[in-house]
């Protein structure tokens, strides 16, 4: 018996330190092309026609995006909705979807920005992070915050600067929206909105738990917004669902926008919305009014 | 968000993974290693599973009123944490082949292998009373545990408001000449709301988690 003890400890000890659940957090789907309004898969909320985007104003292509580990880059596809002859001058919302497979699941959510303040009033740019929807790799959570630089560096070089772009992160894009504002690469957004943020991966950790639990017990990754956003100077926006069942308000969200001491803040709390709920619960034209207020406010 | 298992894994991946210690303590100087499988239930694509937490472990006998034991969580390790339970389970009062009563103070002690700043340690009791069913070696037992958290504050400084997890359990133990099997039903985190989170628990209106857990225990 002891003999049998002593090999199963040994095995787990070399077997040990190859697991972590990180992987699990990139719920990724490929495709084999984007489809856009055309696609019928489940989504949080499909709009009417009436934001229906001209398809001479939606271009998809790839940027290439390379973290500082990598010997050679990634394509990682991308869409801007608007006239890219306009980024010069235009106001640019840079979105960062959540967790949840592809663009084409996202389309929705980016046609609505693409609805504020007006039809194609503001351009919109989104991208499918490394290892989601067509674009090469795997996740990680570098890759993520290359993957999004690269597009500011594509936004650049179609001549956006710094005080036309906003950044917007929607749950797990969060962590990639807050990071590049609170330490900034090509370009130092204007102005940050945050969707149903995480605070931290140890928050997620102690919530479930309950007990003073490090995330480093099941985790490597280290995305902390509420560490991050300390240094977020920026006009902040936050929207969450009271529902929130996946990143509960209280404990994510607010200790966000607790840790936050730039120059303004506001809030935004949507009564009944769960995870994906805001825009829909919420009301298209309120999320919009809402959206474009803050973008817009001197 | 996708609530896929690993990620529902981090909900519970410390909490009452492994089922009550000798309810009935060991004769003195006796030996035994334990295996245990099994964990709070959760739901998963569209079925109820247990967590499979495991561990392995040995007790012995110091007297015949009190045994102590020391468990390696090995699926813990697997995610390079060291995490141990040292115990002790003492008899408080016992009529030999029918019924008594045990208590059993545990440490939980836990660091990760990689980071800094990871050692954990959380107190734990528990109080059980077992019968022998028609004087039977087997036996069956219903008790109480509680996980204490020490700590004042958790992440970001935001105040630990759960100090005591209280938990109740209720189990069978199958005596063989040299096996053991024991098998366990659970009720975690008693009156505990279920934070609007990842993780699915089975549940109780919304409060704690149902667990299951086996233990294969050999004398030698």
């Amino acid at each position: 018996m002891k003999y049998i003890i002593h090999i199963t400890v040994c095995a787990l000890v070399a077997f040990s330190s190859c697991l972590k659940l990180d992987n699990n957090f990139y719920n990724k789907k490929t495709l084999s092309t984007y489809e856009l309004d055309a696609y019928t898969g489940d989504q949080d909320f499909i709009l009417d026609a009436t934001y229906t985007i001209p398809s001479s104003l939606i271009s998809l292509f790839t940027v290439p995006s390379q973290t500082a580990k990598e010997s050679s880059p990634t394509n990682i596809y991308s869409i801007y909705i608007g006239d890219i002859n306009k980024i010069s001058t235009d106001t640019v919302i840079l979105y960062c979807h959540g967790n949840k497979w592809h663009m084409d699941f996202y389309w929705q959510r980016a046609k609505l920005l693409a609805n504020v303040k007006g039809k194609n009033h503001f351009g919109v740019m989104f991208m499918d992070f490394r290892g989601y929807g067509l674009s090469g790799g795997e996740p990680s959570e570098e890759g993520m915050y290359a993957d999004v630089d690269a597009c500011m560096q594509w936004l650049k070089s179609k001549g956006l600067t710094d005080q036309r772009l906003i950044i917007y992160g929607f749950s797990m894009g969060t962590a990639a929206a807050t990071e590049l504002c609170s330490k900034p690469r090509t370009l130092k957004p204007s102005k940050l909105i945050l969707e149903a943020p995480f605070a931290s991966a140890e928050v997620m950790v102690q919530d479930a738990a309950r007990i003073n639990m490090p995330a480093a017990y099941v985790t490597d990754l280290k995305i902390d917004n509420a560490e991050e956003i300390k240094n977020v100077k920026q006009p902040f926006l936050w929207i969450h669902g009271l529902n929130d069942n996946f990143l509960n308000y209280k404990t994510h969200g607010e200790v966000v926008y607790k840790n936050y001491s730039g120059v303004y803040g506001s809030s935004y709390m949507v009564e009944g919305a769960d995870h994906g709920e805001v825009p829909s619960k919420m009301g298209f034209e309120q999320y919009k009014k809402v959206i474009g207020d803050f973008i817009v406010k001197p | 968000m996708k609530r896929n298992l690993a990620i529902l894994l981090i909900g519970l991946f410390l909490m009452q993974c492994a089922p009550a210690r000798y309810v009935k303590p060991l004769k003195k100087n006796e030996q035994v290693a334990c295996f245990t499988f099994g964990g709070p239930i959760i739901q998963f694509a569209g079925a109820a599973i247990p967590i499979p937490f495991t561990t392995i472990g040995y007790g012995r006998g110091l007297t015949d009123k009190v045994t102590g034991y020391a468990n390696l969580h090995s699926t813990s390790l697997l995610f390079s944490n060291l995490q141990f339970d040292l115990g002790t389970s003492i008899a408080l009062y016992q009529k030999e082949k029918k019924y008594g009563f045990s208590a059993s103070p545990a440490l939980q002690i836990a660091t990760s292998l990689k980071a800094k700043n990871s050692f954990r340690l959380w107190p734990s009791a528990d109080l059980n009373f077992y019968y022998h069913p028609k004087k039977k070696e087997s036996y069956c037992y219903a008790g109480l545990n509680a996980w204490f958290d020490l700590t004042s504050t958790k992440s970001h400084q935001e105040p630990q408001t759960t100090h005591v997890l209280p938990n109740m359990q209720g189990g069978y133990v199958l005596m063989k000449d040299k096996w053991q099997h024991q098998f366990q039903l659970s009720y975690y985190g008693i009156g505990i709301a279920n934070l609007p989170n990842v993780p699915s628990y089975v549940g109780v209106a919304q409060k704690g988690s149902l667990g299951f857990h086996y233990a294969l225990i050999r004398k030698f």
